[in-house]
């Protein structure tokens, strides 16, 4: 067992694998925006009056918390064609990014659903009975007093939620989508697998650095937003 | 449906869920346990090593598991051949399990989620009770084992199960590296008849049990470790 490593390589390996950001980033965004929306969609069934719909989003928080991602991979992307083709729907030629993209949207749609559940929550009732006392209608409380408050809230939890989807968009290259990670192999098959090690380390150091980028992105968004905020409380 | 494909195979994936479980056992106490070594290290703020863990925290956090595993997968094997090199001996590397990395890995990556939530839950343990513990007579062991220790853990558990369960789904990537577990097995069983949808129906339900089962238990430990809480507030 002969094992030889080129750690110089990395560097270069690093800069022809962030060819795909786009891809990883065009995954990432959609996902997060499909999600949050069912997200709020959710949570809001699951604060709601009626039973039976809130019985339907505490099950699906519950379902789509409890499945791992690569198996809804597997059942979007080898299972759902075949129970779709008796039917008339034909997606074996549809983009692979709809699948990925869909996955990642379900999953990820149970930890945005509490996550606007709780900060929704958070906001102490008083605000909006205070908004509609002096003439405010329901939404115009909701948008004007209660969202911004609650988004203040999130944003701490929205900034985790978004590391960890972002992680998630890695199994693209399960399915044969070049995202960073599907590219990086690639470029390991390319050389005939000599080099694996060397690109996943230069993928993880990606990895690393938009994480941490994404981290201190939310601490700023979180600082500069709820800075008039806390002196308004003072 | 095929049925008769489901009667055949159910037992099958069935039986890879103690591989599942062993994962998620082993990497669960080894991961934590560093953890918690890794919490008490950067609370103490031991320099350089405090650090240093600090760094790999937040590298073990911003990797998809996937490419921990993928490195692993190619570390563990050369340094333990390495290793036994040095010391006179040849080992063939190509017999040790790829359960073996994949627990390796998903150790690395539950030490860091559970420092931070040790970290955190120790944290929020009131400064008083400390020096409450101290005035009394114990000593800094007996406080941190008595009195922080069991706080600590009753907040943290919430927290835990969370992580756990995050586990139990992060081990269906042993899929990669070609650990039979319950993923891979499915996959396996359905390629040569193409029951997908039948297959992973089946593994989404057997996660999803997994999931409310785990879940029960941490909600019924939380219930008993934060027994005093009720007390103390009555």
């Amino acid at each position: 067992m002969g094992i030889t490593y080129d750690f110089a390589s990395i560097p270069g390996l690093i800069v022809r694998i962030l060819n795909a950001l786009p891809v990883t980033l065009i995954i990432l965004f959609s996902s997060l925006a499909i999600s949050l929306g069912i997200g709020a969609l959710v949570a809001a069934g699951s604060m709601g009056q009626k039973k039976g719909l809130q019985g339907f989003c505490r099950g699906w928080i519950a379902f789509m918390r409890g499945v791992p991602t690569l198996v809804m991979i597997f059942l979007l992307y080898l299972g759902l064609p075949q129970l779709l083709d008796p039917i008339g729907i034909h997606m074996s030629q549809w983009n692979k990014l709809f699948f990925i993209i869909t996955t990642l949207s379900l999953t990820a749609s149970a930890n945005m659903a509490e996550m606007i559940r709780t900060s929704y929550l958070a906001v102490d009732k008083g605000q909006r009975e205070a908004a509609l006392s002096v003439g405010m209608t329901n939404s115009m409380a909701f948008k004007r007093i209660v969202f911004p408050q609650a988004f203040g809230i999130a944003i701490p939890m929205l900034g985790n939620n978004m590391v960890a989807l972002f992680k998630e968009t890695s199994l693209a290259f399960t399915i044969g989508i070049l995202d960073i990670l599907g590219r990086a192999r690639s470029i390991s098959s390319m050389s005939y697998g000599a080099n694996k090690l060397e690109v996943y380390i230069a993928s993880a150091i990606i990895y690393w650095i938009i994480c941490v980028l994404i981290e201190q992105g939310t601490k700023a968004l979180e600082r500069s937003y709820t800075k008039g905020r806390k002196r308004a409380t003072a | 449906m095929d049925f008769q494909f489901i009667a055949h195979a159910f037992p099958e994936i069935c039986k890879a869920i103690p591989i599942t479980l062993l994962m998620t056992f082993a990497s669960a106490f080894f991961g934590w346990l560093l953890g918690l070594i890794v919490a008490m290290v950067r609370r103490s703020k031991v320099p350089v090593l405090s650090q240093i863990f600090a760094v790999l925290v937040s590298f073990n956090r911003s990797v998809p598991s996937i490419i921990l595993l993928y490195i692993a997968y190619y570390v563990v094997p050369a340094a333990i051949y390495f290793y036994a090199k040095s010391i006179g001996k040849e080992i063939d590397v190509s017999v040790i399990p790829a359960v073996i990395y994949s627990i390796a890995a998903l150790t690395l990556n539950q030490a860091a989620y559970a420092s931070e939530i040790f970290r955190t839950s120790i944290d929020a343990v009131g400064e008083g009770q400390v020096e409450a513990a101290l005035s009394v007579g114990m000593t800094k062991t007996q406080a941190m084992f008595r009195i922080i220790f069991p706080q600590a853990l009753a907040t943290a558990i919430p927290n835990l199960s969370g992580l756990f369960i995050g586990l139990i789904k992060d081990t269906s990537l042993g899929y990669y590296v070609g650990v039979y577990e319950i993923t891979s097995t499915a996959n396996i069983i359905s390629m040569p008849t193409l029951n997908f949808i039948e297959a992973y129906i089946m593994t989404t339900i057997i996660y999803e049990l997994l999931s409310f089962l785990f879940n029960r238990l941490f909600g019924a430990e939380e219930k008993h470790l934060t027994r005093f809480r009720a007390r103390v507030t009555a």
